[in-house]
């Protein structure tokens, strides 16, 4: 297993980078939703497998639409974006569809735009490209995410965490970006060259 | 003439101080790492133009901004953030900032803009 360690400065440019891909797909989800939303920080955190699940445990609700986006390159890795009930159903409202099939192609095709968007920005900030595989959506409990085979592939894990809200529509999600074992040594490379320009 | 640069990314701060500097030498530069810092420095120092980032630990742009006009109503006021959402721009045009820039901003914009202001 390949021992993960960022350095403030290192975790500092990549919160920074994350920031200004964070906007920019926001701002593009905000034109779709006619809605406006509230930017939060991300959250950047090293984690084993085991504490990835358990900070997916312990989102709030106990029913979620949970979808994930793979993405390969020198980048490459994992974007999931979790969305509950109770946001998936206000979307619903919000966009005035009527049926499960609907609110599905609603919430894959916001996973399409807001992962892909946020994930090539991320890549562009890093003078790097990403290919994407299609989006999947599936709505399981969270006490049942560790048998998704999407997740086995990783030990330890990069994780970007960062929330949507449009507060007036009361639709929260929350996304993480994972990154997989064989970019990390890139990903660190990145972060120093970047440091260098500025220091 | 003085400077703020307010942001809780050291990077960003020190990108946006680098690219200042060429245009402004060794003028007076503050730093905060949030809005309630920034309100602080604004309070005691007086600068002349701040640069702000809206989402920020302890006090957002959002609050910061209104305090700071209200600390010294002469200040100049540009917002550098990534949320360049429409209604985001509005709102800190309507709350006395006098630019909303996108990040990351560069040595070029920095002189257009202090060109402006």
């Amino acid at each position: 297993m390949i021992e993960i360690n960022l350095s403030e400065d290192e975790k500092d440019v990549l919160q920074e980078l994350m920031n200004v891909a964070y906007g920019n797909a926001t701002a593009i989800v905000a034109d779709m939703l006619d809605a406006f939303a509230s930017l939060s920080i991300p959250n950047i955190k090293i984690m084993n497998i085991r504490e990835l699940l358990n900070t997916f445990h312990s989102l709030k609700g106990d029913s979620y639409f949970f979808s994930t986006q793979a993405f390969v390159g020198e980048f490459s890795g994992e974007c999931a974006f979790f969305i509950d009930n109770e946001s998936a159903n206000n979307l619903a409202i919000h966009l005035e569809l009527d049926g499960e099939e609907d609110l599905n192609d609603a919430i894959l095709e916001l996973t399409n735009i807001l992962t892909s968007t946020l994930t090539t920005r991320l890549a562009k900030e890093m003078n790097t490209q990403v290919q994407f595989a299609l989006p999947s959506i599936s709505k399981i409990p969270l006490n049942e995410m560790g048998s998704n085979n999407a997740f086995k592939q990783y030990s330890q894990v990069i994780v970007i965490d960062t929330q949507l809200n449009f507060h007036d529509q009361k639709i929260n999600g929350e996304i993480f970006i994972l990154t997989k074992d064989g970019s990390i040594k890139w990903l660190k490379n990145q972060l120093n060259d970047i440091l260098k320009t500025i220091i | 003439m003085k400077y703020l640069v307010t942001d809780d990314s050291k990077l960003a701060r020190l990108s946006l101080i680098k690219s200042l500097k060429i245009h402004v030498g060794d003028a007076e530069i503050y730093q905060a790492t949030n809005g309630a810092e920034a309100v602080e420095i604004v309070k005691n120092n007086k600068p002349d133009i701040v640069f702000l980032d809206l989402t920020m630990p302890v006090m957002d742009g959002y609050e910061a901004l209104p305090l700071m006009i209200e600390e010294h109503p002469k200040i100049k006021v540009v917002v550098v953030s990534a949320d360049v959402q429409e209604q985001a721009k509005t709102r800190v045009i309507n709350l006395g900032a006098q630019f909303h820039v996108q990040k990351p901003i560069n040595s070029d914009k920095i002189k257009e803009i202090l060109k402006i202001l």
